[in-house]
């Protein structure tokens, strides 16, 4: 080919690119594992709400065609069609739906299953966001993969300016112990290296169980009761307070307990690793405020 | 005795087609036969030959496995109560299943160390009924209930401390998955194999079910029999619960059920045993998949719902 003739054909490809002319897109996730499509995904199943959530935020909604229970969020997603359970997913359900993207979760879903998807050669894709820049960098990642450049990216980056905006925000705020409730019975907590764990550290809270090893610790009351934390917060439903504190009420010696520092944030944006964290960030931060008014 | 056998052949062929033609997508008889012709759509080929026949497969053959099994131990132990795992040896398997999840392994680690596990748990039993003196069925049941407690133990204590986010897989492997099971060809390899072994010796089996006394006095050489059977009920269980967790339930009641409408002769019960137990379970496991689709239960409740009912009027209709 003569080079007139190849300068004219990669003119007229980058003409038609804007037309979707079908691209191969390559992203590697966050364990260094590349995945490449032929071209941006148009049938994308997501096995976890979180992963559904990402979905819609990297602008792809559109393109999602099975989730799995409690994808509620956003409304959209409703409406999809389900294929289980994120620990146990209607194998045949998903294939049925023929996606040509499977966002996976690193360890929420069945390893059994997963190898069988993949020996089946769907692409998949695995996420875990741990940081708030992962959750952007996934979101990108997403749009990416599904052809959304431009809605994703500006997501993203929306993201990472509201949480700047509240670290800016909070880096000098007077340090308040916290304990994070994520269950009752057992009774269970989170470390720093978990999102919610993150989210308290930028409100200027100090968890007391920050440095233990285990990302999703199981304690006893004893050990709360001796840490004595200045305010306790746990999710609920939509945030409206339910009984979950209320076996701390009678330990009237707690400082949280003497300062009716007993909070409540809506359970669904602060577990999950999606931009809804930004509103649970602002919600947790309002709550130590109140908390610090009242020290 | 030839005709039950083959009429129970023919519903267990009339179940596995059953099975293959039903699930989240529906697959006409016509379909069925275009994708064994080598034509059919992809997606149909893929579900059937990927997911589907390996599974209903692997269903047969387990639940033909504990079965099987369940017999065998009723004959070793002359107890009716007794079933595939009285001896300890899902809890073996599931102690050695559960460590590989904990520390993180692939399946083909998770099913070898469930293997091992149970193997142990045989040769454990094995070692300790046997003490000083005589090796009596009293002894070996007692002492496996005792060693499946402990194994109980071991299991609740690795569920208490295991991180939150490995438990679902841990709790589907207990109460029994045939959906884990990626080739069904080790147990039914294995199947065959122990059916090909115990036919012969069923007439002896016959004899040893009156009492060790009566049977040696009848000439059969009751140590290396029970020996034979106790290893082979093992070898069976073992493969079951590596193949598809601890399934409960099939072990027990299916010998029961056939002895009902058969009576008690081993030279049918035995092979009796591996089809209609695989046959309960491929149903089972196709209503598990189904019933409330997408939603998938694990098999062992379905056998249960399904065969106490049948269980209770076989007994009501045999009075």
């Amino acid at each position: 080919m003569t080079k007139q003739k190849a300068v004219a054909l990669l003119l007229s490809l980058m003409l038609l690119a804007p037309f979707g002319i079908a691209a191969p897109v390559c992203v590697k996730d966050d364990q260094g594992a590349e995945l490449c499509l032929d071209h941006p995904a148009k049938r994308i199943a997501t096995l976890s709400p979180g992963a559904t959530e990402l979905a819609f935020a990297a602008g792809a909604g559109d393109k999602v065609v099975a989730v799995v229970n409690y994808s509620d969020y956003p409304e959209a997603a409703l409406k999809l069609p389900l294929v289980g359970n994120h620990t146990r997913i209607d194998l045949e359900a998903l294939l049925a739906l023929k996606p040509d993207l499977v966002i996976t979760w690193r360890t929420g879903n069945p390893p059994a299953q997963m190898e069988m998807l993949r020996a089946l050669g769907l692409p998949m894709f695995a996420i875990e966001p741990r940081t708030f820049e992962g959750v952007s960098k996934v979101i990108e990642q997403l749009s990416i993969l599904a052809g959304t450049e431009k809605e994703g990216f500006a997501e993203a980056e929306r993201f990472r300016k509201g949480i700047a905006v509240i670290a800016k925000q909070y880096r000098d705020a007077e340090p308040i112990p916290v304990f994070y409730q994520v269950w009752q019975t057992p009774l269970m907590t989170i470390n720093d290296n978990h999102l919610i764990g993150k989210v308290i550290r930028l409100c200027g809270g100090v968890n007391v169980f920050g440095d233990m090893p285990r990302l999703v610790p199981r304690i006893s009351a004893e050990v709360v009761l001796e840490t004595d934390p200045h305010a306790i917060i746990t999710g609920s439903v939509e945030g409206a307070e339910d009984n979950q504190l209320d076996r701390w009420k009678s330990y009237t010696g707690m400082t949280a307990v003497a300062k009716n520092n007993l909070f409540f944030v809506p359970a669904s944006p602060i577990s999950r690793p999606t931009p809804r964290l930004l509103e649970a960030s602002r919600d947790i931060c309002q709550r130590l405020d109140v908390a610090r008014e009242r020290e | 005795m030839t005709r039950s056998l083959l009429v129970l052949g023919a519903i267990s062929l009339a179940a596995l087609i059953l099975a293959l033609a039903i699930g989240s997508v529906n697959i006409a008889p016509s379909e069925l036969w275009a994708v064994i012709q080598g034509e059919g759509s992809a997606l149909h080929r893929t579900l059937l030959l990927d997911l589907r026949l390996p599974r209903t497969l692997a269903a047969f053959a387990t639940g033909g496995l504990l079965a099987v099994a369940g017999a065998l131990m009723q004959v070793l132990l002359r107890n009716p109560l007794a079933d595939p795992y009285v001896l300890g040896l899902s809890g073996g398997a599931a102690v050695g299943a559960l460590l590989a999840m904990l520390t993180g392994m692939g399946a083909f680690v998770i099913s070898g160390s469930a293997f091992a596990g149970a193997m142990l748990a045989m040769v454990l039993v094995f070692g300790l009924a046997h003490g000083t003196g005589s090796w009596t069925a009293s002894r070996l049941l007692l002492t496996g209930v005792v060693v499946a407690a402990g194994w109980g133990a071991v299991i609740t204590l690795m569920l208490a401390v295991t991180p939150s986010y490995k438990l679902p897989g841990m709790l589907y492997w207990l109460m029994g998955d045939v959906s884990y099971a990626r080739t069904p060809w080790p147990a039914l390899v294995v199947l065959i194999f122990a059916i090909a072994v115990i036919l012969p010796l069923a007439r002896n089996l016959n004899v040893l079910a009156r009492g060790p006394m009566q049977a040696a006095a009848l000439g059969v050489s009751v140590r290396p029999l029970e020996w034979t059977i106790y290893v082979l009920a093992s070898l069976l269980t073992a493969t079951a619960v590596t193949t598809a967790g601890s399934i409960g339930f099939v072990g027990l009641i299916v010998p029961h059920m056939l002895r009902l409408v058969l009576g008690n002769d081993q030279r049918i019960i035995l092979p009796a045993s591996a089809l209609a137990g695989g046959t309960l379970l491929v149903l089972a496991d196709t209503l598990a998949r189904t019933v409330i689709a997408p939603e998938q239960l694990p098999v062992g409740v379905i056998t249960a719902l399904l065969g106490v009912p049948t269980f209770l009027y076989l007994l009501h209709r045999s009075r």
